[in-house]
């Protein structure tokens, strides 16, 4: 049976850097559709972008081996447009994975896995996340800095889904893509 | 001054604050409240076609981008001067139920509830929905996901969309639905309507029939004496889609009844220098502080508000219970705000119910869903009740329907003042001689957590992550407790 995954480009379209995860979810769409890869059989994978969190984003989720999350992040540790990746289990909490009303994602996830639920394990969801700069203005497009992260986090999740279910806890992804720990 | 900080932090609204300082006998002594507020939400939509903010202010939340749709289309029905028909209304109705469904019952299970049914001294870690699976069963884990499955599926059906639907437009809807789906709906609202009752025989079994839990939610820490508001219809019966806006005094006496049109002229909104957000309050009352009682222009506007406006429920089972409610709790108005626990749950069976009975009318699925425009746009003011309290859209455009001027009152906002009374309330009750423990902490939180408080929506934000840090500092400022929840281990303070 082939694997399925779901790549979900998760924030808020108008407001500014927090739509960084929807710009990245279209434009590696719009990449494996112009450029399909050897690597990557999209009969298997699902394209969604998204702007919700906690146990509806676990919903989101059943039925699907493995999930890639595209998302904006505040650390203030790095420079707007700087490139992470995390699994859910060291996840610190990105822009959009939880919500105020009910969950966060892990929890909706455990709660849908107890009650029978095929939801993918912890270590495979995975996300992407882009350092923001500005999440509180609205408006319809990223700051320069976190438009220029846009590429570096397009081929990360390009790599992971090419090379899925890889070990390792994942830690910060320079734009040259040279990989490092937080 | 001993100073204690319950910091609501959230990564994508940025920074809430509530800091608590006590005197020097260790007693609460003042409490401030604050949140951040994002930019230009006005400003972004000025200038755009006015038929954008259905979708537009959708996008502003992530949890009721129905309550927006519905504000908005009605808003624009009023700016375009156009009636929707009768199909149309039902059909906005249908599906506004249907979000009420998932939205009290994922409030209930995962967020309100955890403290009753899993216990308000229980570690913080198992106050979750999977901490009332383990106490009640995992049976209850499945009829949660299955109603809410249910809901988003009449809201998709609808909607065109389970999250963030986009069918509602000036003068009705985009799609009708057809005769199958009203049948298969039919059949959904009955499970939701026996789901409902489920829900409110649990919290009977688990809340209701524990005296130290009736006590906890009649006690003084959790009451206060504010005016009332919500929408009622025309039997002055609750009503989440349309009506009039009524407002009862502390007695519980009729104060006002309002168009949409009208709110002007009895909202009003107070500026403190110490936060971003304002604090409506009645403009004929006037405001007199952070204060209770029928002299202080201060009003709530939740479920109990709801309940405590109207004078009762427009479906069979919701008003029994809306009945038994105020009998067990010594009659109208009920004042403890954590009874505004049991009101959700009365108002999810009353969802429940008007999904089946806007389902059985089979005009709900006639093809006639829209009245196009045909006059000029001018001004227009929209207002559903929100989970959250009463939703105000109010528009005003140029004669080709651009934008000039927003303004939006949203549900949380209305609860500014009532929800930083209700945290002092409970702080003042509970803190005494600078004693603080986690218990103690997550009554306060439950004070706060009563409102369903979305101050990401109220600072016109997409809600993200609040979680509570709980700070207490000694006088000389260090840190002596520190309680975390739902905050990632860096963004703690790192004096903690």
């Amino acid at each position: 049976m082939r694997l399925r995954t779901l790549i979900v480009g998760l924030g808020n379209p108008i407001l500014s850097d927090d739509g960084v995860g929807w710009r990245i979810e279209c434009a590696l769409r719009q990449q494996l559709s112009d450029d399909p890869s050897p690597a990557v059989d999209l009969q298997t994978v699902d394209f969604l972008h998204i702007c919700t969190g906690g146990l509806a984003l676990a919903e989101l989720m059943i039925g699907y081996d493995r999930v890639i999350v595209a998302d904006a992040i505040v650390t203030g540790q790095a420079s707007p447009g700087t490139v992470y990746h995390f699994r859910l289990a060291d996840l610190p909490g990105t822009l959009n994975s939880s919500n105020s009303h009910d969950t966060s994602l892990r929890l909706g996830l455990q709660m849908l896995r107890s009650c029978g639920a095929h939801v993918p394990r912890e270590g495979d969801v995975d996300f992407i996340a882009v350092e923001a700069q500005d999440v509180w203005t609205f408006g319809e497009s990223c700051t320069p800095a976190v438009e220029q992260g846009i590429p570096a986090a397009v081929t990360a999740v390009t790599e992971l889904l090419a090379a899925p279910r890889q070990s390792g806890s994942g830690g910060r992804i320079d734009n040259g893509l040279q990989r490092g720990k937080r | 001054m001993t100073r204690i900080a319950i910091d609501p932090i959230t990564r994508l609204e940025g920074h809430g604050k509530i800091e608590i300082f006590l005197d020097d006998a260790g007693e609460v002594e003042n409490c401030y409240f604050q949140v951040p507020e994002l930019r230009g939400f006005e400003v972004f939509c000025l200038g755009r076609p006015a038929e954008e903010m259905p979708r537009l202010t959708s996008r502003i939340c992530g949890v009721c981008p129905e309550a927006h749709l519905m504000a908005a289309a009605k808003a624009l029905d009023a700016l375009y001067h156009v009636e929707p028909p009768p199909a149309a209304k039902k059909l906005r109705e249908l599906l506004y139920s249907a979000f009420f469904v998932t939205d009290h019952t994922t409030h209930f299970y995962a967020l309100g509830g955890p403290d009753f049914v899993v216990g308000p001294d229980a570690p913080a870690a198992e106050r979750n929905i999977l901490g009332v699976i383990a106490k009640v069963g995992l049976e209850i884990g499945g009829q949660v996901i299955a109603a809410r499955k249910r809901s988003h599926h009449v809201i998709e059906m609808i909607g065109g969309r389970a999250i963030h639907p986009v069918s509602a437009l000036p003068g009705g809807m985009s799609h009708p639905i057809t005769e199958e789906q009203r049948l298969e709906i039919i059949d959904l609202a009955r499970q939701n309507v026996e789901f409902g009752q489920f829900s409110i025989d649990l919290f009977g079994q688990m809340v209701l029939q524990n005296q130290e839990y009736v006590d906890l939610i009649t006690s003084q820490a959790y009451t206060q004496r504010t005016y009332y508001m919500g929408l009622v219809d025309a039997n002055n019966r609750v009503n989440f889609y349309d009506g009039v806006v009524r407002v009862v005094d502390p007695m519980g006496v009729e104060f006002a009844s309002y168009m949409p049109d009208e709110y002007t002229q009895h909202i009003a909104e107070h500026v403190e220098p110490w936060t971003y957000l304002k604090f409506p309050y009645l403009r004929k009352v006037g405001w007199k502080g952070f204060v209770d009682g029928k002299d202080s222009g201060v009003y709530c506007a939740t479920p109990l508000s709801r309940l405590n406006a109207a004078d009762g429920m427009a479906t069979p089972l919701a008003q029994a219970e809306y009945e038994r409610m105020y009998e067990t709790l010594g009659g109208k108005p009920i004042h403890h705000t954590l009874a505004t626990h049991w009101a959700r749950l009365v108002e999810l069976l009353y969802a429940a119910e008007r999904m089946l009975e806007l389902a059985e009318d089979p005009e709900v699925a006639s093809p006639n869903v829209r009245t196009l425009p045909d006059r000029k746009p001018t001004e227009g003011v929209g207002i559903v009740e929100a989970p959250r309290g009463t939703l105000t859209h109010h528009y005003f455009t140029d004669e080709k329907g651009i934008l000039v001027e927003v303004n939006l009152i949203v549900g949380t906002t209305n609860n500014h003042a009532p929800i930083f009374m209700s945290i002092k309330r409970a702080a003042e009750g509970l803190i005494h001689r600078g004693i603080v423990n986690d218990g103690i902490l997550n009554r306060i939180e439950m004070a706060f957590r009563s409102y369903d408080p979305c101050l990401s929506c109220a600072t016109h934000s997409l809600p993200g992550q609040m979680p509570l840090e709980v700070i207490v500092r000694d006088c000389t400022g260090a840190i002596t407790h520190h309680l975390s929840q739902y905050v990632a281990p860096e963004l703690l303070d790192q004096e903690g």
